[in-house]
Order: structure tokens, then C-alpha cells, then sequence
């Protein structure tokens, strides 16, 4: 609806100035014959795309379902991490378990909720929303661009909640405030690669079962990394996997950013692995957008 | 001619509650090969096992006294089986109250207690793969049953007991939310953060002192406990299988079964 709105906005200010209408030798009364913006100039690109994602983040919002299980269920396993394992990891390592934990479920929620928005995707398609969305003069990539930003705001506002729980348990930002502006990006980094991959499953597969079944991918990433429980700990043979798995890269990032340590490799590497898994993505993802958008 | 045909229409042929029954139950089991429930349900088992097992047993295993960590573990990953096989009831209870599959049942001859029997059919049909697959799990980790037949079917058959409280609560929560992609969260909070916070993963005194209280009488906990006596060990750090152990673990489960009846009854009588 505000896309329409926005269009008329535009055509109006095409009108008030007015210049190739008044300059055309016969000017011929209609509506197609006002100059009319390309629907994919790069200047629409991102109030069609802002219009978009604030449509998903709406719908998201009065959704119990997908409230519940971005904020609560991730502020409540983070207490019941913490009263599980803060004694004993503290033990062992002698820092709270609290810089391991909150970007643990942090990143939890952001790839866990994924999988929300990707079943979302689904209905929209099955409904045919994609294809009316397609028929209307949009910018063709704020589709998929609004799914990712939604994602991104979605991940920031979740690490915000863990961080307000985790500040509460006895969490600190022990570096400077740079690094703690820093730290509230990092899963959204990962997040929004994630949920490009989970996104170009969903446009690939019929049923919910799919996305769905990454959830188990998600549990794995969590059981094996430097989160839950520290490096040590885990059996030598299975050490490699746990220390250069994608989640234990981000949680290193960020508890260098918050209590100190390497930040620069782990940050690396973070980059690298959104950026392969973004990259590996993002041809299928535009293919698969568009197939899905044209059917029906 | 037309008289008789008519006649022979108007007749309605008995229906069976037996037979009407498992049409339902089918209906419910069938499904669950083709779209991915069966398989969810054992690579989920297995995925909790070894995601719990092996990060956990150095830093918790030296903390019990149990001969292994996997004798200690092995009841809270059937619990959470059972919790899974709930989820799923509760996602197709949902499914067909929100679909109307439920008021079409209202409206044709059929015992309005039927549809739930066949559900809760189905739901125990998923406790029974959950427990076998978890129990297997556990085997592979090195999980015994110590103390003879009697009480390894005493195990069973608590963990069916347990596991049909849970259905009947997820069936509830089904009905009453009529929203199928709600259950999974409302469900999973629980599951985790009791899962979590119970004496399954390490005893009670490894806790913070102030949530001791909770940790030991919590649900789960009591059926840890009656689950670990129930199955034994080979040292004596098990608990016994006493009224003491066992009682409060059954009185949790008729408590969680009267409840959701209660509900349940007032729930499915509202029109829908």
C-alpha cells in the first residue's frame, strides 16, 4: 500500500516540476504519458525495500508465535544456561560464563529465527503475495533485499534483549565502547548470511519440512561450540570441528570485543564465513525469488 | 423400484466406535511416514543425545556418582523425546482445530469422544518411537538397565505414562490455541529451560544455592530421579526404588492428566 502511495508522490513531483511535459512539442493529455521513474533505478531501490521490510517487521510483531520465540525463549535459556553451566565453566576457565553464553544465544535466536521468516516466505508464496508483489512497478531486488534487512533488525533487537538479560546476570563490556557498539552487529553479520542460506531453501523446496530441518543444523552449532561449553572440555577428536565451526568463530569475536583477547582473527574468519556463505547464496537466491514470484 | 432404493439410501449403516476409531488413528499415523515427522523424531533423539553426551561429560560427568555419565543422562534424553512426541501432537491438534476438521467430526455420526482417542492413539504410537529410539541412543553411549526385567519395564512403562500427560497438555494446548505455528515455541520453552534446570544434566547440589529448591522438586526432576532408580546401576549411587522416589514422579503425572482434562473439557466445549 505505501508502495502505491510512494509511486503517486513521485509522479506528483514529477508533475509539479513538470519540465518534459511542458517542453514536448504536442502535449498529449493521459496518464502514460508523465515521465515515469524506471521501477529499477537504484534510487527506488531503498524506500521500496524500507517499505517492504517495514511491512515484514509488522507482521512479525503481532505474531505471538515469532515474539515468543525471539525474545522470550531466548531471555529464558539464557538464565537456565547460566544457573546450569555459569558455575562450572567459571571453574574451569575463571572468567564468567556469561562471554561465552550471551553471543551464544544471541546467535541462537538470530539463526533459529531464520527459519521463521523463511516458512513465512512459503505461505506468501503459496498465498501469491510474491507474484502480486511482482506485477506492481517495485524495484525487483527489494524483495529479497527487505527479507535480509528484516533479518538484520530482527538479529539486532534480539542480541539487544539477550544483552539487557545478560547485563542483569552480571555480564560487563570490559573494552571500550567502540568494541561494545561493535559486539551488537556481530550476529546480525553471521545472522543475515544465515538466513540468506535458509531463504534460498525455502524457494527451493515445497514443504516446510525443509527449513524446518535446519533446525537441527542450528542445535549441532550450538552443542559444539566454545558457548556452551569451553574448547578444553570437548573430547581432543572433536576439538578442530568445535574451534572452526562458524558459531564458535562469532562467539570468539565477541567475547574478545567484550572481555578481551584476539579480536582480529575470530573477526576474520566471521567475515569470511558470512561472505562464502552469502556469496555461495546469492545467485540461487535471485534465481529462486524470481521463479517463486512468477508462479501461479 | 425407486421406493426400495430409496429405502436401502435411508438406512444408516452401523457404525463401529472400534472401527471409526482406528479409520482416525490412521488418519493421524500415515502422514507421519511421508512428511518428515517419524524422521524428525529420531534424527532429534540422537542429534540431543551426542549434543548432550559429549560436551558435557568431562565438565559434569566427574561431578555424579554414577558408574558412567551416560547412566546419569540417559533418563533426562528420553524425557525430552517424550517432550518432542509432544510437541508434535500438539502441532497436529492445531492443525485440525484451526483446519475444521474437528466441527466436521462434530457433525457426522461419530462418538464425540473418538477424535481425541484416535490423537492420543497416535500420540502414544510417537512416545513409544521416542522412547525406543532414545533408549537405543542411550545404549549406544553405554546406558544399562541394571536391575532386572521388572524394573526396565517399570521404566517403560512410567515413560509412556509420562509421555501421555505430556501429549494430553499438548493436545490442550493445541485445541486451546488453535494455532499450529505457536505450539512449537509455547512448548519448547518449557522443554529447554526445565530440561535445563532440572537434576538430569548434574545433581542438585551443583546448582546455585538459592534455585535448589526449584531444581529438586521441579516435574522433570522427580522423574529423573524415579527414572535413575527405576534403571539402576552398577554402583549404589542410584536411587532406590522406594515409594519415597517413585510416589512423587506418579503424582506429578495424575496431577498433570486430572488438570488438562479439566481444561480439556472446558476448552472443547466452546463452538468453535
Amino acid at each position: 500500500m505505501s508502495v502505491a502511495s510512494q509511486d503517486k508522490k513521485t509522479i506528483a513531483v514529477g508533475r509539479a516540476a513538470g519540465t518534459q511535459v511542458e517542453t514536448r512539442t504536442h502535449p498529449a493529455p493521459g496518464r502514460h504519458r508523465l515521465p515515469r521513474p524506471r521501477e529499477n533505478s537504484p534510487r527506488r531501490l531503498i524506500p521500496h525495500t524500507w517499505a517492504l521490510t517495514a511491512r515484514i517487521l509488522r507482521r512479525w510483531s503481532r505474531d505471538p508465535a515469532t515474539v515468543v520465540q525471539s525474545l522470550v525463549f531466548p531471555a529464558g535459556f539464557l538464565v537456565a544456561l547460566d544457573i546450569v553451566l555459569g558455575d562450572g565453566v567459571e571453574q574451569v576457565t575463571g572468567h564468567s560464563a556469561l562471554y561465552g553464553s550471551v553471543p551464544l544465544v544471541a546467535t541462537v535466536g538470530a539463526t533459529s529465527g531464520a527459519i521463521i521468516g523463511a516458512v513465512g516466505l512459503m505461505r506468501e508464496r503459496s498465498d501469491g503475495l510474491l507474484s502480486r508483489l511482482w506485477v506492481l512497478p517495485i524495484h525487483r531486488a527489494s524483495g529479497v533485499m527487505a527479507r535480509l534487512t528484516a533479518d538484520a533488525i530482527r538479529i539486532v533487537v534480539i542480541t539487544t534483549v539477550v544483552l539487557g538479560v545478560g547485563l542483569m546476570l552480571g555480564f560487563r563490556f570490559k573494552q571500550g565502547i567502540g568494541e561494545a557498539a561493535l559486539w551488537l552487529f556481530i550476529p546480525a553479520l553471521f545472522g543475515v548470511a544465515f538466513s540468506s542460506a535458509v531463504i534460498t531453501l525455502a524457494l527451493y523446496s515445497s514443504n516446510t519440512i525443509v527449513p524446518q530441518a535446519t533446525e537441527i543444523i542450528c542445535a549441532m552449532l550450538f552443542f559444539f561450540s566454545t558457548g556452551f561449553v569451553p574448547l578444553d572440555q570437548f573430547p581432543s577428536w572433536i576439538q578442530p570441528i568445535v574451534e572452526h565451526q562458524p558459531i564458535s568463530y562469532v562467539i570468539e569475536t565477541m567475547k574478545g570485543l567484550s572481555l578481551g583477547g584476539p579480536v582480529l582473527a575470530p573477526l576474520v574468519a566471521t567475515l569470511l564465513c558470512s561472505a562464502g556463505i552469502a556469496a555461495l547464496c546469492a545467485v540461487p537466491m535471485a534465481i529462486g525469488y524470481r521463479r517463486a514470484s512468477k508462479r501461479g | 423400484m425407486t421406493d426400495t432404493t430409496t429405502a436401502e439410501l435411508t438406512v444408516r449403516p452401523t457404525a463401529s466406535t472400534i472401527q471409526q476409531w482406528w479409520v482416525l488413528t490412521v488418519r493421524m499415523l500415515t502422514p507421519t511416514l511421508r512428511n518428515g515427522e517419524l524422521a524428525t523424531q529420531i534424527v532429534g533423539s540422537i542429534v540431543f543425545t551426542i549434543g548432550y553426551y559429549i560436551p558435557l561429560k568431562q565438565i559434569m560427568g566427574a561431578a555424579q556418582g554414577m558408574s558412567s555419565y551416560a547412566q546419569y543422562l540417559t533418563p533426562l534424553i528420553v524425557l525430552q523425546a517424550i517432550w518432542f512426541a509432544a510437541v508434535s501432537a500438539a502441532f497436529r491438534s492445531a492443525t485440525d482445530s484451526v483446519q475444521g476438521i474437528n466441527r466436521r467430526f462434530k457433525a457426522m455420526p461419530i462418538a464425540s469422544l473418538t477424535p481425541l482417542a484416535s490423537r492420543m492413539s497416535a500420540s502414544m504410537y510417537r512416545c513409544c518411537v521416542a522412547l525406543t529410539v532414545s533408549v537405543a541412543c542411550g545404549h549406544v553411549i553405554g546406558f544399562r538397565f541394571h536391575d532386572g526385567v521388572v524394573h526396565a519395564v517399570g521404566f517403560c512403562v512410567l515413560v509412556l505414562l509420562i509421555g501421555a500427560a505430556l501429549a494430553f497438555i499438548g493436545d490442550l494446548i493445541g485445541v486451546a490455541t488453535q494455532n499450529p505455528e505457536a505450539t512449537a515455541p509455547l512448548m519448547l520453552v518449557p522443554q529447554v529451560t526445565l530440561g535445563l534446570a532440572s537434576t538430569g544434566l548434574q545433581p542438585v547440589e551443583r546448582f546455585p544455592e538459592w534455585i535448589q529448591p526449584f531444581v529438586r522438586n521441579q516435574p522433570l526432576s522427580q522423574f529423573v530421579y524415579a527414572l535413575q532408580a527405576l534403571a539402576g546401576d552398577s554402583t549404589s549411587a542410584a536411587p532406590e526404588v522406594r515409594w519415597s522416589v517413585i510416589g512423587p514422579a506418579l503424582a506429578w503425572v495424575a496431577g498433570m492428566i486430572l488438570i488438562s482434562v479439566g481444561l480439556h473439557m472446558r476448552v472443547s466445549k466452546r463452538r468453535p
